[in-house]
C-alpha cells in the first residue's frame, strides 16, 4: 500500500524541553487512524508538524514526497479544532469559505464549475441552506460544519482533522463520524483524527496512534487492546475502557478482542 | 464657493494625491484590521518622523528618505513577532518608541522644530507637489493590482492562515508584502494628514466598512469611498472655515464612523 504520510525521528521543541521527541510511523492509503493522547501531550502539534505549519527536526513525507518539496496541497484537507473567526466579524458567506479549500487561482471571478463543487461539498455537510449566509452569524456547530465542507471540497485523498467534533451536537456528530466512515471506506480517503472520544469513533477507526510527547504505539485497534504499553500508559482511560467493557460485554472500539476481555 | 475652491492648482493637486492615498490606506486597511495588525501603522509612523528628521538635516526629500527607514522598521516589527515571538502590540511599540525618540533626537542635534519638521507632524495636503501626486497614483494602482491579482490568497490568509498554508499559500509572504505596501502607503500619505494622524487614515474607514458591510467586497469598497470622501468633505471643510487640514480629515472620518454604528445598530433594524 502507498505510504500518505511518513515521519521519521520527528522532534519539536519551543523551548530547551521539547513538545515531541522520536516520532516515526508510517500512515498508509486507505488507514483511519484515532490520534489519541492526554492533554498537552503534542497531539495537536504533531498535526501541525505534518502541515508544515510547525518546524521541527527529522523527516516528513506526504504522499512519498518532502515535505518541503510538497506541491499537490489539494490533495489534503484540514479541519483546525476551533473555528478561526469565532469572535471577529469578518463579513464572509458560508460558501466563500468552503471555495477557500479549492487550489488557488489568480483574480476575484467564481467560475460556474468551481461553484458547483462548493454546493456538492456542503450538499455533503448539509450546510447548502446557509450557502449564502454570513460565517460569523452561524453557530460554532454550524461553522464547524462548513469547514468540514471546506475540507472536503478539493476531494483529497488525506483528511487531518484535530478534535472536529467537539461543538457538533449529537445528531451532526452522528452525521459527521458516518460522512468520515463512508470517505474512508467507499472512497478509500486515508484518514488522520485527533479524538478524545475513543467510544464514539472507535466503530470505524482502523488503527490507533496514542502520542504522549513520544510515540507510546501505533497499530490495529485490536493490537491495541492488548498492548500492555498501553494499558500502562493510559491509566484513567484505561479504567474507563474497562468499565466499558463490565458494563456492556464488549470491546468500546468496537474490535473483535471483547472476548479476551470478559 | 466649491468653484472657487476647485479653481486652485494646489487644492486640485492635494485633493488627487489625498484621494490616492486614502484609497489605499484603506483598502491595505481593511486586511491590517482583520489581521489584527492596524496598530502597525501607527508604528511606522512614529518612525516616519526618523527619516524626516534626517531628510531635513541633509536637506533631501523626507518622502525618498522616509522609505527604507520605515521599511527597515515594518520588517523589523515583524521579526520581532515572529523570531522572538514577542507580542505584536509589544512589537510594534517598541520599533515606534525607537523610531520616535531617534527622530527627535537628530530633531535636537539639528537644532530642535521648524516649520518644515511641523508640516509634516500635522500634515499639510495643500502642499503636495505634482509628483507627490504622481507617486500616490502609482500607490493607488499597485494595491488595486495586488488586490484584483491576489484576491483569494490574501482573504484566505487574512481569515484562516494556518488553513491557508494547507492551501500552498505562502501566508508569510503575503503578510511581508502587505506590510512592506503599507510602509510606502504611510510615508507617502503622512503629508495628507500628518504623521500623527495617518493610521487613522489606515484603521477608521475599514472600521466603518465592516460596520455596513454584509460582503468581503462590500467592505473594500466602501472603505475606500469613506477615506477619499473624509479627503474631500475635509479639506472642503478646512478651506471654507480656515482649521488644518489635516485633522478635519480625521475628524470627517470619526463622523463617517459614528454614523456607520449608528445605521448598523438602529437603521438595518429599522429596514428589517
Amino acid at each position: 500500500m502507498q505510504s500518505v504520510i511518513r515521519a521519521e525521528s520527528l522532534r519539536f521543541a519551543y523551548t530547551r524541553v521539547p513538545v515531541l521527541e522520536n516520532i516515526s510511523f508510517d500512515v498508509k492509503s486507505g488507514d483511519y487512524v484515532g490520534l489519541i493522547g492526554p492533554n498537552g501531550g503534542g497531539k495537536t502539534t504533531l498535526l501541525k508538524l505534518l502541515l508544515g505549519l510547525e518546524k521541527g527536526s527529522g523527516e516528513i513525507f506526504l504522499f512519498g514526497t518532502p515535505l518541503e518539496e510538497f506541491k499537490d496541497w489539494h490533495k489534503i484537507g484540514y479541519l483546525a479544532q476551533k473555528s478561526p473567526v469565532s469572535q471577529s466579524r469578518f463579513p464572509i458567506s458560508a460558501e466563500e469559505v468552503v471555495l477557500m479549500g479549492l487550489p488557488s487561482r489568480r483574480g476575484a471571478a467564481v467560475s460556474r464549475a468551481e461553484l458547483k463543487e462548493v454546493y456538492a461539498a456542503m450538499q455533503q455537510t448539509r450546510t447548502r441552506e446557509y450557502a449564502g449566509r454570513i460565517f460569523h452569524d452561524l453557530s460554532i456547530g454550524q461553522q464547524q460544519r462548513v469547514l468540514l465542507a471546506r475540507a472536503l471540497v478539493s476531494k483529497p485523498e488525506l483528511l487531518i482533522l484535530d478534535e472536529p467534533s467537539t461543538a457538533l451536537d449529537a445528531s451532526s456528530r452522528e452525521m459527521f463520524f458516518d460522512l468520515l466512515g463512508e470517505l474512508n471506506s467507499k472512497h478509500g480517503v486515508t484518514i488522520l483524527l485527533i479524538t478524545h472520544d475513543t467510544g464514539e469513533v472507535g466503530k470505524y477507526i482502523s488503527k490507533f496512534m496514542y502520542v504522549d510527547k513520544t510515540l507510546v504505539f501505533f497499530g490495529t485497534k485490536e493490537e491495541f487492546c492488548k498492548s500492555d504499553k498501553v494499558a500502562q500508559k493510559l491509566g484513567a482511560f484505561a479504567q474507563h475502557t474497562i468499565d466499558h467493557l463490565h458494563n456492556h460485554g464488549h470491546c468500546p472500539l468496537g474490535c473483535s478482542c471483547g472476548e479476551e476481555h470478559k | 464657493m466649491i468653484g472657487e475652491f476647485l479653481s486652485y492648482g494646489f487644492v486640485q493637486r492635494g485633493l488627487v494625491a489625498g484621494s490616492f492615498a486614502a484609497a489605499a490606506c484603506a483598502l491595505l486597511g481593511v486586511f491590517l484590521v482583520l489581521k489584527r495588525l492596524s496598530l502597525i501603522g501607527d508604528g511606522m509612523s512614529h518612525v516616519c518622523l526618523t527619516g524626516v528628521a534626517v531628510a531635513l538635516l541633509t536637506s533631501t526629500n523626507p518622502v525618498y528618505m522616509s522609505v527604507p527607514v520605515v521599511m527597515l522598521s515594518s520588517l523589523g516589527i515583524m521579526k520581532l513577532t515572529q523570531k522572538f515571538k514577542i507580542y505584536g502590540d509589544a512589537a510594534i511599540g517598541i520599533v515606534s518608541a525607537a523610531g520616535l525618540s531617534v527622530g527627535l533626537m537628530i530633531t535636537a542635534f539639528a537644532g530642535g522644530f521648524n516649520t518644515d519638521l511641523l508640516g509634516y507632524l500635522f500634515g499639510s495636503i495643500l502642499t503636495v507637489a505634482r509628483a507627490e501626486a504622481v507617486l500616490c497614483g502609482v500607490l493607488l494602482a499597485v494595491v488595486l493590482a495586488g488586490l484584483l491579482f491576489f484576491y483569494r490568497d490574501l482573504t484566505s490568509a487574512c481569515f484562516d492562515e494556518p488553513f491557508a498554508c494547507t492551501r500552498g499559500i505562502r501566508a508569510g509572504a503575503v503578510n511581508t508584502a502587505l506590510v512592506m505596501v503599507t510602509s510606502v502607503a504611510v510615508v507617502l500619505a503622512f503629508k495628507v494628514v500628518g504623521i500623527f494622524l495617518i493610521s487613522a487614515l489606515i484603521i477608521i474607514p475599514p472600521v466603518s466598512a465592516l460596520l455596513l458591510s454584509r460582503t468581503f467586497k462590500q467592505v473594500l469598497w466602501l472603505a475606500a469611498g469613506f477615506g477619499v470622501a473624509s479627503v474631500w468633505l475635509g479639506v472642503y471643510l478646512s478651506f471654507v472655515f480656515n482649521i488644518p487640514s489635516g485633522a478635519t480629515i480625521i475628524l470627517v472620518n470619526l463622523l463617517f464612523l459614528a454614523g456607520s454604528y449608528v445605521y448598523s445598530k438602529w437603521g438595518v433594524k429599522d429596514a428589517r
